[in-house]
């Protein structure tokens, strides 16, 4: 008579690892969404800095239209958003077409053009800091601002653009010619058509991330106060401003989200087969 | 530089007259020493392999890319050696279409016609006229993303019909399409060509294709030139090793000259005596790297006397290994050439192991080893 021992498992098939797993992705996404929750909740609470819900009110929001000592701060910020975008579609375009292009050293300068990206926004912000104010002697506003946010913005631009670049077929551009079209038409007719949605989810994306900016603009920003330093600014001090602060950030929060999911849908949800 | 001639020239009947073109890719020799006439409603087919050049060829007469040097280049008269593409009274057909995806059919077909500033109404109806001519009536508004191979194939076509090129070039046009849809497409191309009067060019790797469409073909081999000719001159008289080969015929002995009497050759292939004509391009002399080459369903099996006559080339054969394929059988026979394949037709061959095989001169070229 033979008996078979019952299957003992190791360690890494132990079932424990699998719930483990979905426990601390669960207390992570908790970590991540309950102080956004909680803005959203308090926003709509008469007393939000007692921390407590309730009794709900739209008084916050009411407030916003009557205190308008945040509109300023908002026009500059939408304004430097709109510079920077539009300066990152230009730039993202023409140096995005072109990598794909590139026979030798493409790696390289993709690596030299995205690795703005590792650099942390303290080392940016000081450095430019540095180089405007004490080497060339400028002084900081909004066009300091303008180029600490670009140099932000840029990379995550070309990112989008060469996400469509790299699918564009560039026979296409010479049964263009072939055709009869001058390189500018080519470029108007069949390449810029097809390039637009990761041009144009570039220019969402830099303007968001300038919108936001917060860690280089301390630096650069000279006496101009944008949004971001604006709600900081305030949230830090004790006036009766406080209360807007819950209110603005949700609108912010809702704004952003609308314009991330068009950026994403842009690039990859309208794919045709 | 060659002195001008007194040749009376038929320039007037000429499209393209492209003379000693040569083409390089830094250190690599992609055509070498082209010349070419094409006459006006003519079908031409370039030839080859991947990798011979025929493809770059038809890039340079687009004027997709320009040649390394050239001495002559005109198509209608005009020189075209440096003009770009989008200045060249030419179309190109590609064979991956190069369709535009974000476009409906008729802005696909009439997109040559939007450069060239042709009124709206105008284009369309012009547009419309093409594509009931490659019967995709109807299919105006869709877009391309809806169609089927053979459809954008039509729709690649009618694009580049609708603007009444001088030649239109066709880059291997049939290559993705299935061999039901190829067939059909062929008897299409060929009655568009016999409607519309027009100059084709045609690249194909197909012999096949290449002999059924071509007025005249141009087979081509690591960037030369290397036998021009109509189809049945290519078929039956290859030139040089490498066309005979190409063009399917089975048999090929390395082979030596023993006699020449006008255009017919004796040779020895391994002591074995046989006779065939000459194709070479200059005369053959005693001594010459030759072959000898033949194709396997000219040779029969000789009964008793031999039903070919008297001078057909006949040797004893031992039966190897035989393959049967329907409509023919495949026999492989050892002969004092050596291996001889052999394709029958007949449906009832009985073969026994030893038979004699017979063809004829006629039926055998000679050509050199280069």
């Amino acid at each position: 008579m033979t008996v078979h021992a019952a299957h003992t498992p190791k360690i890494s098939e132990w079932p424990v690892w699998t719930r483990l797993g979905a426990l601390t992705g669960f207390v992570a996404l908790i970590a991540i969404y309950a102080p956004i929750l909680w803005l959203m909740i308090m926003s709509v609470s008469g007393d939000p800095l007692s921390g407590i819900p309730g009794p709900f009110t739209s008084e916050w929001y009411g407030t916003l239209v009557t205190n308008t000592n945040w509109l300023e701060p908002l026009w500059l910020s939408v304004l430097l958003g709109l510079a920077v975008a539009f300066t990152c579609m230009v730039c993202a375009t023409v140096v995005g077409r072109a990598i794909p292009r590139i026979r030798q050293g493409k790696g390289a300068i993709l690596a030299v053009a995205l690795f703005p990206l590792m650099i942390p926004g303290v080392v940016v912000g000081t450095a430019l800091f540095l180089y405007f104010r004490v080497l060339l002697g400028l002084k900081m506003g909004m066009w300091s601002l303008f180029a600490g946010h670009l140099v932000w913005s840029f990379p995550f631009a070309l990112l989008a653009v060469l996400v469509v670049a790299l699918r564009f077929d560039t026979r296409l551009l010479e049964s263009g010619a072939d055709l009869g079209a001058s390189a500018w038409q080519r470029f108007r007719d069949i390449e810029f058509p097809l390039l637009k949605d990761g041009i144009i989810s570039g220019g969402l994306f830099a303007f968001l991330l300038s919108f936001n900016e917060i860690a280089r603009s301390i630096y650069l920003r000279g006496r101009v106060e944008t949004l971001p330093i604006y709600l900081w600014q305030q949230a830090s001090t004790k006036t009766s401003n406080v209360p807007l602060i819950y209110s603005l950030n949700v609108i912010i929060l809702i704004v952003s989200t609308i314009i991330v999911a068009i950026a994403f849908w842009l690039l990859f949800g309208r794919r045709e087969k | 530089m060659t002195e001008t001639s007194e040749r009376p020239a038929p320039a007037s009947e000429d499209i393209l007259a492209i003379d000693h073109l040569h083409h390089r890719y830094g250190n690599v020799t992609a055509l070498k020493d082209v010349s070419l006439k094409v006459r006006r409603g003519e079908f031409l087919t370039l030839l080859g392999s991947s990798g011979s050049g025929k493809s770059t060829l038809l890039r340079m007469i687009a004027g997709l890319e320009m040649p390394t040097s050239v001495d002559v280049f005109t198509l209608e008269g005009r020189p075209m050696a440096q003009v770009p593409a989008n200045h060249r009274n030419v179309s190109t057909v590609f064979q991956h279409y190069g369709l535009f995806p974000h476009l409906s059919v008729g802005q696909n077909v009439e997109y040559g016609l939007h450069v060239r500033k042709i009124p709206v109404p105008e284009r369309r109806r012009q547009a419309e006229e093409m594509l009931r001519l490659v019967k995709l009536d109807g299919m105006y508004d869709r877009p391309i993303h809806a169609l089927s191979g053979g459809q954008r194939q039509r729709v690649a076509l009618a694009r580049s019909l609708v603007l009444k090129p001088a030649i239109l070039l066709l880059d291997e046009p049939l290559g993705a399409l299935d061999e039901k849809l190829r067939l059909e497409m062929q008897i299409e191309l060929l009655s568009l060509h016999r409607t519309l009067g027009m100059t084709f060019i045609y690249v194909t790797h197909s012999q096949e294709e290449a002999l059924t469409m071509s007025h005249r073909i141009l087979l081509m081999s690591n960037g030369e030139i290397v036998q021009e000719g109509r189809p049945e001159d290519l078929f039956d008289r290859p030139s040089n090793r490498f066309a005979a080969e190409f063009m399917g015929m089975e048999n090929i002995f390395t082979a030596e000259i023993t006699a020449i009497d006008g255009g017919v050759i004796s040779v020895t292939v391994n002591g074995a005596h046989l006779r065939g004509l000459w194709t070479g391009k200059t005369q053959p002399r005693i001594g010459d790297p030759i072959a000898v080459a033949f194709r396997s369903e000219k040779v029969k099996l000789a009964r008793d006397k031999g039903a070919l006559g008297g001078d057909a080339n006949r040797f004893e054969a031992t039966l190897k290994s035989r393959v049967y394929k329907g409509k023919y059988l495949d026999v492989v026979a050892a002969s004092a050439l050596g291996d001889v394949r052999l394709r029958l037709w007949d449906d009832h061959v009985v073969l026994s192991d030893q038979f004699k095989i017979e063809w004829r001169p006629t039926n055998t070229v000679v050509i050199p080893i280069d």
